[in-house]
């Protein structure tokens, strides 16, 4: 179908004119000839065209206001119409896409995009599925994959205010995955939204082996309660997540030298350095009450007790267990709803550690090849990636940020705020997926640090509807605009009715 | 009410000469202390025997000590473990409980697919006991994720549950490997919970659960067990409280010597002043060496002389493990073997491009198919049925048609 006409413009910014009642949209994807080729293009602004002057206009509104009169045209349709800037972003030929380096012809007519253009857009190896392609507000049937193994190591952003649809975009991401045997996710969940305890999310996966689920409270069957001995804790654990003052951060660091994996304990017994008067007592007391505040531990009678998620003896296995899970490619989701947002990071850079440093040894030893991507989801990244933060000091996630894709290790950083984000670190996430941003300054940081050139695509970002989203990419020919599908109508396609099989109790006498 | 909990007694694991009967005396001994104890009753949680078809020599002793316990009013339940339970029911447990020695407590029915388990009432003491077997590869977990636990959480009166299986919360840290299951998927609301599989000595009151104990091997199974653990033992459960009841057969005595930058010579003259001047008697020895030796290989130490010499001294055995100790000619290919998944990462590697079926990524390809052939036959599938399965699965991984 005609949509238009190319009548004038520049590379870049190309003019049409709209055919009557062709209702272009912004962001609408389509399509001109060129030879034998086509160029995919997309709107990104939207203008009126006239043949009659400014003032006759305003003439002519004002007859209709104040007079009622009902003024005729002559060939409405040819004197006022709309114009559209588009600007070119692939060049489809043979069944493949390039990035776009022509212009289409002057006045070709520009046709709506069919889904037999966008045949090149096909599903990678190791797929993860982000959403159906959209081209304005009409979602169309070409669902869109990009390859999960470099999306993943090569981190993604997630940036959208709240109500856009973060989660349920999460939800799907981790639902796909888990189809997959090529990623390990760890999902460190604050709202406890992701297995679904009382819903249908993640722990009805026709591969539920897939998912593990930790929870300090109330594990349902199948569930493991998350308990984290305290021995496993070491003081670079604590860094980017708990403000410690430099002093307290060394006698962090010489407890740990001195009394090994019982240094949480020394600290809180107040037992004596060898290094005499290496602190005052005042900064020692400090740190004990901090991490008696922070772990959860009660200090009475001379005996420490814990009450929380970390323990004195269980819980030795937990942080291997789960680095062993997401190295066997599975999503392990860890519940901290009930944590404080300190806890929370500490569980996570405990975990992330771990996992870090095996994929480093494997790296070493060469065995990194054979082994799945392991990607760490954390939402309100700037907590750990934000400017202030990282000026005093790195921290496990901000290492990953920077060196984790040679060690294929990668973050799902979500966030309100990206400004917050260091720019470097901004143009590290490779893959971005914007959903509705109606700030500008954390639009603006996104387009300066994105994939693709977005300069143009300021008012596109900022009409995104719920749902909607713009992802750019280094694994991707251009910016996708992609609408993401309601979890439940896009995961339970995959639920499949239980085949009848009897189940066997081999052992068990049955009568 | 008193009773005693045992597990992993596995009868006739040590093939040595010299120590194939020592599990069957560790479990003469704790039936002994049992019977003096005047324990009501005996829970065995699984790998009574360390085979499903044990020798006859272990039996007849074994079989002895049940009649003793018959004799004594002493009855004693048990589960089958991941060693003692065989798929084809070609079991000596099944013949042991046909004969009245004891009671296998894993029973029940289905019901809506579901395994709804029944309980075993002692009756000297009115405790209500059931629980789920072992079988290998963590298989039973299948049976955990069917069970209704609505009605055994609703009993009333004094439960035990026995199970044979690792629990990922209570699992130590050098343990991590083995396969285990969350607790969650035990039914709550026992008294206790009678744990084997794990050879750790550990019991635990868990909030919502109650009791959970593993009282480890009657006697250690391996070297690093011996090392570790020294003696078995199990527990005496009295009211609520559970005391554990070593068990000593032999005394241990460990040398741990770093041979680093030492010659053979060297190491052999450090460990005979190690024992210079003591006595043995009734022990059983443990030498660990581990580094880089200076020069030589690990088989240039010469133990023959110092095995007799600690005979000499009433050792009753001597063990050597030089798994971590290296030698410099061949540092290049030392290889950290610290679990069954490490040796086959490194098996698969050594043996990485010989087959010819263009396979993509041929080290995922070759774990797959362990995997795959770990499989047992579910029950309710006829053979030919699951050698198709087989053949299709592997089909598909080596990409090529095989059916």
């Amino acid at each position: 179908m005609i949509k238009g006409q190319v009548i004038s413009g520049e590379f870049g910014k190309i003019l049409v004119r709209q055919k009557e009642n062709a209702n272009l949209e912004l962001g609408e994807l389509l399509v001109a000839d060129a030879g034998g080729s086509k160029i995919l293009m997309q709107v990104f602004d939207l203008l009126y065209g006239s043949q009659i002057s400014q003032q006759n206009l305003e003439l002519i509104a004002g007859y209709s206001l104040e007079d009622d009169t009902d003024f005729e045209f002559m060939d409405p349709k040819l004197r006022n119409y709309m114009l559209a800037n588009v600007k070119s972003i692939a060049v489809i030929k043979n069944g493949k896409a390039a990035v776009s380096k022509q212009m289409p012809a002057f006045f070709s007519p520009i046709m709506e995009v069919t889904k037999e253009d966008l045949s090149f857009l096909t599903k990678p190896k190791n797929p993860l599925f982000i959403g159906n392609l959209r081209s304005g507000s009409k979602e169309m049937d070409v669902p869109i994959f990009l390859e999960g193994k470099e999306v993943m190591s090569h981190h993604i952003l997630v940036a959208g205010t709240t109500g856009r649809g973060k989660s349920v975009l999460i939800s799907n991401i981790l639902w796909s995955a888990a189809k997959e045997d090529y990623c390990g996710i760890l999902v460190l969940d604050p709202h406890d939204e992701y297995y679904g305890r009382n819903n249908f999310r993640l722990k009805d996966h026709p591969n539920r082996e897939k998912i593990a689920y930790y929870t300090p409270s109330n594990a349902p069957p199948g569930a493991r309660s998350l308990k984290i001995n305290l021995e496993l804790l070491r003081p670079q654990h604590f860094e980017g997540v708990v403000d410690f003052s430099d002093a307290q951060r060394q006698a962090l660091h010489l407890y740990y030298k001195e009394y090994g994996e019982k240094w949480i304990e020394a600290i809180i017994l107040e037992k004596k350095l060898s290094i005499e008067n290496a602190f005052r007592q005042e900064s020692i007391v400090v740190v004990k009450r901090r991490l008696l505040y922070l772990l959860d531990l009660d200090f009475s009678n001379n005996a420490l007790s814990c009450n929380g998620v970390f323990d004195l003896k269980a819980g030795e296995s937990t942080v291997a267990d789960i680095a062993r899970e997401l190295e066997n490619g599975k999503i392990v989701i860890v519940d901290t709803s009930n944590f404080s947002g300190a806890v929370e990071l500490l569980i996570g850079s405990l975990i992330t550690t771990e996992v870090f440093n095996k994929y480093r040894h494997y790296k070493m030893n060469g065995k990194l090849d054979g082994k799945p991507v392991i990607s760490v989801v954390l939402e309100e990244a700037p907590r750990v990636l934000g400017k202030e933060v990282l000026e005093a000091g790195h921290n496990i996630f901000s290492t990953i940020a920077r060196e984790g894709r040679k060690f294929k290790v990668g973050l799902v950083a979500i966030t309100q705020l990206p400004s917050l984000i260091p720019r470097q670190i901004l143009a590290n996430m490779n893959t971005k997926i914007i959903l509705g941003i109606e700030m500008k300054p954390e639009r603006q940081a996104i387009i300066e640090s994105a994939s693709q050139d977005l300069s143009d695509d300021d008012r596109n970002i900022a009409s995104l509807d719920k749902g909607e989203a713009l992802v750019t990419s280094n694994f991707a020919k251009f910016a996708l605009p992609v609408k993401i599908p309601l979890f439940d109508e896009f995961a339970r396609k995959d639920l499949k009715p239980d085949a009848a099989v009897r189940k066997g109790f081999g052992g068990v006498k049955l009568g | 009410m008193k009773f005693a909990h045992m597990a992993d007694c596995h009868i006739g694991s040590w093939r040595d000469p010299k120590l194939k009967d020592i599990s069957t005396e560790a479990f003469i001994r704790a039936v002994d202390k049992c019977t003096h104890e005047k324990v009501d009753f005996i829970l065995i949680a699984g790998d009574l025997f360390n085979t499903s078809l044990p020798r006859i020599d272990n039996l007849k002793a074994v079989v002895s000590k049940f009649r003793e316990l018959k004799e004594n009013n002493i009855p004693v339940y048990i589960i089958p473990g991941s060693h003692d339970y065989s798929p084809s029911g070609r079991t000596m447990l099944d013949v042991l409980e046909e004969a009245g020695l004891f009671v296998n407590v894993v029973k029940g029915e289905v019901v809506n697919e579901k395994l709804r388990l029944k309980f075993t009432v002692d009756v000297k003491t009115g405790a209500k006991i059931t629980g789920i077997l072992g079988k290998r590869g963590g298989l039973e977990k299948g049976y955990y994720e069917s069970l209704e636990t609505g009605h055994l959480e609703k009993e009333k009166g004094y439960k035990i549950f026995m199970f044979h299986s690792g629990i990922d919360e209570l699992k130590p840290k050098d343990m991590a490997n083995i396969i285990s299951q969350p607790i969650s998927l035990l039914p709550k609301g026992f008294d206790y919970y009678a744990g084997g599989h794990v050879h750790i000595v550990e019991d635990r009151q868990i909030e919502g659960y109650g009791l959970i104990a593993y009282p480890g091997p009657l006697f250690p199974n391996s070297f690093s067990e011996l090392e570790k653990l020294e003696r078995g033992g199990f527990y005496i459960v009295e009211d609520g409280k559970a005391k554990w009841e070593p068990i000593q057969v032999y005394n241990t005595h460990k040398i741990v010597l770093d041979c680093t930058n030492k010659s053979a010579e060297q190491v052999l003259e450090e460990l005979n002043n190690s024992v210079k001047g003591r006595e043995f008697i009734n022990t059983i020895i443990l030498i660990r060496l581990y580094g880089t030796l200076a020069s030589g290989k690990p088989t240039d130490i010469d133990f023959r002389e110092l095995f007799s010499v600690l005979q000499d001294k009433g050792a009753y055995f001597v063990m050597k493990n030089t798994n971590a100790l290296n030698t410099k000619e061949f540092e290049e290919i030392k290889v950290d073997m610290k679990s069954v998944e490490d040796v086959e990462e490194r098996l698969i590697r050594e043996h990485l491009g010989q087959i010819k079926a263009g396979i993509e990524d041929e080290t995922h390809a070759v774990k797959e198919l362990m995997n795959i052939l770990l499989q047992e036959r579910p029950e309710g599938m006829t053979k030919p049925d699951y050698e198709k399965k087989i053949k299709e699965e592997a089909s598909r991984i080596l990409e090529i048609d095989i059916s």
